[in-house]
């Protein structure tokens, strides 16, 4: 078993606004001291609801947004110790598909120049090669040839979703970090997306590192999984455990929330598990766990001390009192 | 007898670049008090233009209202004068859109504008609606709702605003509820609470709701019946539970096995092949006849008709001949 990718204690602070002149500038922990693993050749997912801080995790561990501290090993190495050419260098291992296939696609550039764009910034080969990769890749996502010249608004968005996929893979990324890839497309779209993505996968050996706030997709797509709560990973373990048996209150109450058909309104179907309220606002987090004013099996130690992660029962789950949901 | 809202042979059509096109073509549902019905189909499959037709919020042009009745408690909505039509939308029908953010004014307070719903349809002063708005607030389980009548929308979360815009809309105690894609920009911790509340509302008030949603899970948490749209046209419609475990279009079929499920673990999603053709392609044929595997000559030449082949409606050739 070797690690692609290491993350120990990453945290990110961003610099919120001086409440006067001579105050000292207030900061956010959006991600606060998150480890995990992800085995190469596998996917990782990272679930959470919005401002959870999955997108910031994954973004920091790719140098993409400046991390305050701790370690992201990639293959061994760390890439927050790395200077700029040296990171330069190893983008071409990790890649990146963004959520919204319309804004992150160039509409003035031709597709074909759109995927051919990293290998001219990497300098790979000489052009007629390059062409010829792209080629390549269109047919590996399944696009047409006669499709290369077209611009990006004469496709549909899982055709985007197509050409984002292709872009990534010109440089033989070892790596594919992928931001909510699918949660823009119609449900039908969905599927041929998600089944482009385990083909590849298989295919390529790559490994991803997968945030959605979709729990079927995650399930469907990755080995294993990571859930976020206020910055943290509150609960992470293999999908089957942890879909199966979860032990934090919160990914269950995840659980129960998210629509399913096995739920029908006909058989008078109620929620075994019910959350109210929103999130805590990060910028002022509470001092213990920061699902305890929504959690039905908070203490008083829950308000006062944060959990740390630990194995229970298959998985390794954030709470002072884990165990499986009592219905 | 007739149902509460009875929607017959509607048909709209759109004036584009490309001509004049059908965005709906004879659609026909109903709903009755106290039922949910479940408008289920992808993007651009006519499920909000349908919504919008019946409150009377087609723009006219570039869209018309080319056949077809719209019905409420038998009273004809088409052609009704605008007056008329001003004062069932919010009164009578209410609808609650997908975004709150954007179908909220950002410059009055959330008390203000739900207020200014009751105004508009009950006859009572400022004061006293101020008090509804605020117990409305209580209601749909806001805490503290008479501080958070003062707030702006921007001070309140997503699924707050959400509560505001259910308030507002069960003000004054619609007949028939509808809600396009109500859930769509929240979380699913959020998502749930705002289920639970639409169908405690239904238990509370006896509405009629009309959900619009493309989440086939949705529709199994929360519709009695479901009608499911493609390219302008209801192609299946009958109980959740038929549509659901006895699909028989092969789209029908098609949209709830593509669905990455929880409690299943598949190897691989079966999927739909191809995209929904542009309205303005639409051939004589069934719209779903180039991505379907039972694709024969007649689907090609030919429209499928609603009707009732063995187990439930369906448009489908196939299925009329018995083949799938």
């Amino acid at each position: 078993m070797t690690a692609l990718l290491d993350v120990r204690d990453l945290t990110v602070r961003f610099a919120l606004p001086k409440p006067s002149f001579f105050a000292e500038r207030p900061h956010l922990e959006a991600v606060r001291q998150v480890s995990f693993t992800l085995e190469a050749g596998h996917a990782l997912g990272i679930v959470g609801e919005s401002g959870s801080g999955k997108t910031t995790t994954a973004m920091a561990a790719i140098r993409l947004t400046r991390a305050a501290g701790g370690q992201v090993l990639f293959e061994g190495q760390d890439l927050l110790d790395l200077d700029d050419e040296q990171m330069r260098q190893r983008r071409r291992d990790v890649q990146l598909i963004f959520q919204d296939p319309y804004s992150s696609l160039n509409p003035r550039a031709r597709v074909v120049d759109i995927v051919r764009e990293p290998m001219d910034l990497m300098e790979i080969g000489t052009p007629e090669e390059r062409l010829e990769r792209v080629r390549e890749l269109f047919a590996l996502v399944g696009l047409r040839p006669d499709q290369l010249n077209l611009f990006p608004h004469q496709f549909s968005g899982g055709q985007r979703q197509r050409i984002s996929i292709a872009r990534a893979l010109t440089t033989n990324p070892k790596l594919l970090v992928c931001d909510e890839p699918v949660s823009a497309l119609d449900v039908a779209i969905q599927a041929q997306i998600l089944n482009l993505l385990a083909e590849l996968k298989e295919k390529l050996g790559l490994s991803y590192l997968f945030i959605s706030h979709d729990l079927g997709v995650v399930r469907h797509v990755c080995d294993d999984v990571a859930v976020m709560y206020l910055g943290k990973i509150v609960e992470s373990g293999p999908v089957q455990a942890l879909f199966e048996a979860p032990q934090h209150p919160y990914t269950q109450a995840l659980l129960a929330a998210a629509p399913s058909l096995a739920r029908r309104k006909s058989k008078g179907y109620v929620r075994p598990l019910k959350v109210s309220g929103d999130p805590p606002s990060p910028i002022n987090p509470p001092p213990g766990c920061a699902f305890a004013d929504r959690c039905p099996k908070a203490q008083d130690v829950c308000r006062q001390t944060p959990p740390v992660l630990q194995p229970v029962a298959g998985t390794q789950a954030a709470c002072h009192f884990p165990g499986p949901a009592d219905v | 007898m007739s149902a509460l809202l009875e929607i017959d042979d509607l048909r709209v059509t759109f004036g584009t670049r490309y001509g004049e096109v059908t965005a709906l073509d004879s659609v026909s549902l109903h709903v009755d008090a106290g039922e949910t019905l479940g408008v289920v189909g992808e993007s651009g499959c006519g499920k909000s233009i349908t919504a919008l037709s019946v409150m009377g919020l087609i723009p006219q042009p570039p869209g018309k209202i080319a056949g077809g009745s719209i019905r409420l408690n038998g009273e004809e909505l088409i052609g009704a004068n605008p007056a008329r039509l001003r004062g069932l939308r919010g009164g009578d029908v209410a609808m609650i859109f997908q975004e709150p953010m954007t179908s909220l004014n950002p410059v009055f307070t959330v008390g203000d504008q739900i207020a200014e719903a009751i105004m508009l349809h009950q006859n009572v002063d400022k004061a006293q609606a101020l008090k509804d708005a605020i117990a409305l607030l209580d209601r749909v389980g806001i805490p503290s709702p008479d501080a958070r009548a003062r707030d702006y929308p921007h001070q309140l979360s997503g699924g707050m605003r959400q509560r505001v815009m259910i308030a507002m809309a069960v003000s004054c105690r619609p007949k028939v509820l509808i809600a396009d894609e109500p859930t769509t920009a929240l979380d699913v911790t959020v998502q749930a609470q705002i289920f639970d509340l639409l169908n405690e509302i239904q238990r509370d008030f006896g509405a009629a709701i009309v959900l619009i949603t493309h989440d086939m899970g949705a529709i199994s948490e929360m519709a009695d019946r479901v009608a499911v749209m493609y390219a302008g046209r209801v192609i299946e419609e009958a109980s959740a539970d038929d549509v659901l475990d006895y699909p028989q279009h092969p789209y029908a079929r098609g949209l709830i096995d593509c669905i990455p499920a929880l409690g299943r673990d598949d190897h691989r999603l079966a999927e739909i092949p191809g995209v929904v053709p542009p309205l303005h392609l639409l051939g004589a044929g069934c719209a779903f006849a180039e991505r379907c595997a039972h694709k024969q000559d007649r689907c090609g030449l030919e429209k499928p008709l609603l009707a009732a082949h063995g187990h439930h409606p369906v448009a489908c050739h196939g299925i009329e001949e018995g083949r799938i």
